[in-house]
């Protein structure tokens, strides 16, 4: 072992021990690259994980007073919200910083996307990040049920029952998941396991990993940049910023905790504890899930009890898995950004993608509903409005990449949007209007393509 | 030998087997009948008809097949209408052994007038002819069938008819007692009755007898009055459970109101005190509390016509019974105003307790109105006409109308309030505890009116005052602690902010 160390003190009494001055030069290096894009994007991966310290912070709190159990679970939440001095503050807090947890991994997904940082070397993280991701929304599943009331239950119930169209072992993943063919006190055991030992587990892990690629490789430069770009200093420049920010996120939790402390009330944003769950009582009128996974709420209602000689379910799911799969493997998929060109067609993949996530997400909260809510009429009352807010902000969006960015491919953006006109204006049927609009948008890419010779489609400014 | 015994029994048992197993052979005619087409080229009997068929035991396949046999079932469309009916084994069993019901459900014999169908009235025939009633009713369950009172022979194919002797032969629709001593034949005779419903009473003529109505038919002689048969129906007689039955307690307001809110039928009738019996009652009853807590919202507890009148003894409530009949129910309310000085009073002008203050049929949501000074009031109303010399009875309602009125307020607006503060994240819990005592106190403080005594009310008010009191602490309290919160945040936020503007000014530095 090498003895020798630099200075003296403490830092050199560890230094003797431990070798730190490699990293601490390391660390002193470091830089964050600059670029011609906002640098506020490469903070939300910082913010990500502050809330997830959040969240085991006040997830360690609650655990000292909740009691997984038929007949413990929902007391003792009422317990330590209404009687434990400042169990209400931990479980508001808790509540909103999951919220935001999802609110910043989402954007912070959605900005590596457009930014195009998953290309190589950085595939790796985009799909550590991509299962985070996935893990992240198995905690909100998962801690939804724990409280053990009425909503919960029910909600849980729907959204388990899902598994069920998955293609031969549906049924005993829905066994697995449930612990038995209902949704009982078993459930309630594993999802409690699930959600505070499991995922943390695997959470913590694949989050080292995360940031490891991240040390080891560096912050993605620019598209395009030769070279090492010159950019600020890790420390103490970004890391003080770094925390600057999180104290803001942090005031705004505080805030929002007391001023707001059981959610704003919209759908899949509320978490007053109401009754108890009764596995007897009818079931709960208009039960939503939480709003990250209202879109394929919405998507499955829009499928047919059976389409093309398969269950309605089951081919929403194909559906849904195939995005989702395409998701997952797009540093492979982007060749140009793979040679360090722009690649505007997956810009404009995934700007179509949040428009095609916003119209299902606003349809799922009913806006412009007429009452009665079931009725034909407000339903298309429904399509109607939630599609001009929809046209309303793909028409921002376009503007914004057109003037601002500089693009000039809107080919996918296009095509959610018509897809969108046809259902909410025209009336055709959710999957009728999609299918056009993919049709359409297949036909205009092969013009487009071959117009260019089959050789590239025009490029935007930036990526 | 052994062997050979064996070989026997094993012989025995299987040809037992043999006759056990022998599948039931559908008689040609019957068969025919099954198998019959409709004019439009389709089978005339429906797959759920054919279910229904196989479904039967060989026994009624058997009676099916005798009476299609015996030429009383000729046509698909009467065996379809039979075989609709789906009853139970024991029922069908019934109908299938009475050759009056087999021979008047059969459209091709029988004139519209006289033909059981399911829908008699489109075809302008009475509407005593509805087959799913006759089938539905009590008697035939109980092997009554149309025999029972109109006389002949079920068993007999032969087309005859022989009436009941109690039957009048002719003016029988002028004087109607006779079918309230037909009915009671068997109904006033414990001993038959006992054979089928132990628990049915027979004291219903006995009742019936001394009852207005009974005395308007059975005396007068009045066609209008009613007879049994325009309570209970005449081949739809259910048990009073069913909720298809006209005595059901739900159908009990209809059928008093298909006379009683009838003007016609009304006219010239009169009260024990010589007044027009009113025709209002009906109306005023389904607006009424009672009407409106048992046809609107199904409550077990609220009373329909025949709780305050009766059943076969149904008379006016008179002058004395109306708290008895009202004190059936309420009956907290009812002996708070047998101790108070209005019993006496009341005795006195002969005034009908209850009624006097809350009405008779259109009995409406008492109101603490009622105890003030304005257009709504009674107390000082009736007070300045026959009390004028008690003034302090006018303070002591003042009295009564201002705690109530007071408990009443704070109830809506603490519970408001405890509803804002829930939505803040405060514990409510303690509040609405107190919300329940005061609730509790005001339902109490509103009963104890009826006493008009004020010791008491200031007993059954003071643990209402006394939640008031805590109520207004612990909304204090909870409005304190949000402030609290809010004051916390601050200072978290100020400290926060101090350490950002810290960490700013540091980064200036280092970066100048």
């Amino acid at each position: 072992m090498n003895n020798s160390g630099h200075g003296h003190g403490w830092r050199g009494w560890i230094d003797r021990r431990y070798q730190i001055t490699p990293l601490i030069e390391f660390l002193r290096h470091k830089e964050v690259p600059r670029g011609p894009h906002s640098m506020v994007w490469y903070y939300l991966g910082g913010t990500t994980m502050f809330f997830f310290v959040v969240q085991i912070a006040t997830g360690v709190l609650l655990l000292m007073y909740y009691q997984p159990g038929e007949a413990t679970a929902y007391e003792s939440i009422r317990y330590l919200t209404i009687k434990v001095p400042f169990g209400w503050l931990m479980r508001s807090v808790h509540c909103w910083s999951a919220h935001l947890m999802i609110i910043s991994l989402v954007t912070h997904m959605f900005s590596t996307m457009m930014l195009k940082a998953y290309r190589p070397p950085r595939e790796l993280t985009w799909v550590t990040g991509y299962i985070l991701f996935a893990l992240t929304l198995g905690f909100g599943f998962s801690g939804y049920l724990l409280p053990w009331n009425k909503l919960a239950f029910f909600a849980t119930s729907v959204g388990t029952d899902l598994v069920k169209s998955v293609p031969l072992a549906g049924n005993w993943l829905l066994q697995v998941l449930r612990g038995g063919p209902d949704v009982t006190a078993n459930t309630l055991y594993r999802f409690f396991a699930l959600h505070v030992v499991i995922l943390p587990l695997a959470f913590v892990a694949l989050i080292g990993v995360h940031l490891l690629f991240v040390q080891r490789q560096g912050m993605a430069p620019p598209l395009g940049a030769k070279g090492a770009p010159r950019g600020i200093k890790f420390f103490p420049s970004f890391a003080l910023r770094d925390l600057l920010l999180w104290l803001a996120c942090f005031m705004v939790l505080l805030v929002l905790a007391v001023f707001i402390p059981y959610g704003p009330g919209i759908p899949g944003m509320d978490w007053e504890l109401g009754e108890k769950a009764d596995a007897l009582a009818p079931a709960f009128p208009g039960i939503k899930p939480e709003w990250y996974f209202l879109w394929e709420y919405q998507l499955l209602k829009e499928f047919p009890p059976h389409v093309l000689g398969m269950e309605g379910p089951q081919l929403c799911l194909l559906v849904v898995s195939l995005l989702l799969g395409i998701w997952a493997i797009i540093p492979w998929l982007d060749r140009r950004a793979q040679r360090e060109q722009p690649s505007p067609g997956f810009s404009d993949f995934g700007w179509g993608a949040i428009l095609f996530l916003t119209f299902l997400t606003l349809k799922a909260w009913d806006i412009g509903a007429t009452k009665p809510a079931s009725a034909a009429a407000s339903l298309q009352a429904i399509s109607w409005t939630c599609a001009w807010w929809t046209l309303g902000a793909g028409a921002a969006i376009i503007a914004i990449r057109f003037l601002v960015h500089g693009h000039r491919l809107f080919l996918l953006t296009g095509a959610a949007l018509l897809h969108v006109v046809l259902h909410g204006f025209l009336g055709l049927s959710y999957l009728a209007a999609g299918l056009l609009a993919a049709v359409l948008a297949a036909i205009s890419l092969t013009v487009i393509t071959f117009r260019n010779g089959g050789a590239r489609v025009k490029q935007g400014g930036s990526p | 030998m052994r062997i050979l015994i064996l070989c026997q029994l094993v012989g025995l048992l299987a040809a037992a087997n043999a006759a056990d197993e022998k599948p039931f052979v559908i008689p040609p005619k019957l068969a025919g009948l099954l198998a019959a087409q409709g004019k439009d080229g389709k089978p005339a009997i429906t797959p759920e008809q054919r279910a229904y068929f196989d479904g039967l035991n060989d026994h009624l396949k058997e009676l099916l097949g005798k009476a299609a046999e015996a030429e009383i079932i000729t046509r698909a469309d009467h065996l379809a209408t039979i075989l609709t009916l789906g009853l139970r084994p024991q029922k069908m069993e019934l109908v299938l052994q009475d050759n009056c019901v087999l021979c008047h459900t059969d459209p091709e014999v029988q004139k519209p007038e006289t033909l059981f169908s399911f829908s008699p009235a489109p075809s302008g025939a009475s509407a005593h002819l509805n087959l799913r009633d006759l089938v539905d009713d009590v008697h035939l369950r109980r092997g009554l069938s149309c025999a029972g009172c109109h006389g002949g022979d079920p068993a007999n194919d032969k087309i005859e008819h022989s009436f009941v002797k109690e039957w009048p032969g002719i003016g029988r629709d002028k004087d109607r007692g006779w079918v309230v001593s037909f009915c009671t034949r068997c109904h006033a005779d414990p001993d038959f009755m006992n054979r089928f419903n132990p628990s049915l009473p027979t004291d219903q003529l006995a009742k019936f007898k001394d009852s207005p109505h009974g005395k308007l038919l059975l005396e007068t002689k009045n066609p209008r009055a009613p007879d049994c048969l325009n309570c209970h129906g005449v081949h739809g007689i259910r048990n009073a459970k069913n909720p298809l039955s006209k005595v059901n307690r739900k159908r009990v307001p209809e059928t008093c109101g298909a006379c009683h809110a009838n003007p016609t039928i009304m006219a010239g009738l009169t009260l024990p005190d010589g007044s027009p019996i009113p025709t209002n009652q009906l109306a005023e009853y389904r607006a009424s509390v009672h009407g409106r807590a048992w046809l609107e919202r199904g409550d077990l507890g609220a009373p329909a016509c025949n709780n305050c009148h009766g059943n076969h003894a149904a008379m006016p409530v008179g002058l004395s019974s109306v708290s008895q009949s009202c004190g059936l129910c309420h009956a907290g309310n009812a002996s708070l105003f047998d101790g108070s000085k209005h019993k006496q009073a009341f005795e006195e002008h002969k005034w009908p307790q209850c009624g006097q203050c809350h009405g008779h049929h259109g009995i409406a949501k008492a109101s603490d109105a009622l105890l003030a000074a304005g257009p709504e009031a009674l107390c000082t109303k009736c007070h300045q006409q026959y009390a004028k010399d008690h003034p302090e009875c006018s303070a002591t309602a003042a009295y009564f109308y201002a705690s109530i009125t007071n408990m009443d307020r704070a109830w809506h607006h603490f519970g408001d309030t405890a509803e804002l503060l829930a939505t803040k994240g405060l514990d409510v819990d303690p509040i609405h505890d107190k919300l329940n005592e005061l609730a509790d106190s005001l339902k109490q403080t509103r009963s104890h009116i009826h006493a008009f005594s004020k010791n008491g009310f200031e007993r059954v008010a003071a643990p209402g005052e006394k939640a008031v009191q805590s109520i207004s602490l612990l909304v204090e309290a909870a409005q304190k602690e949000y402030r609290l919160r809010q004051m916390g945040l601050v200072a978290s936020i100020a400290l926060i902010g101090l350490v950002m503007l810290t960490l700013y000014l540091k980064l200036r530095s280092l970066e100048r």
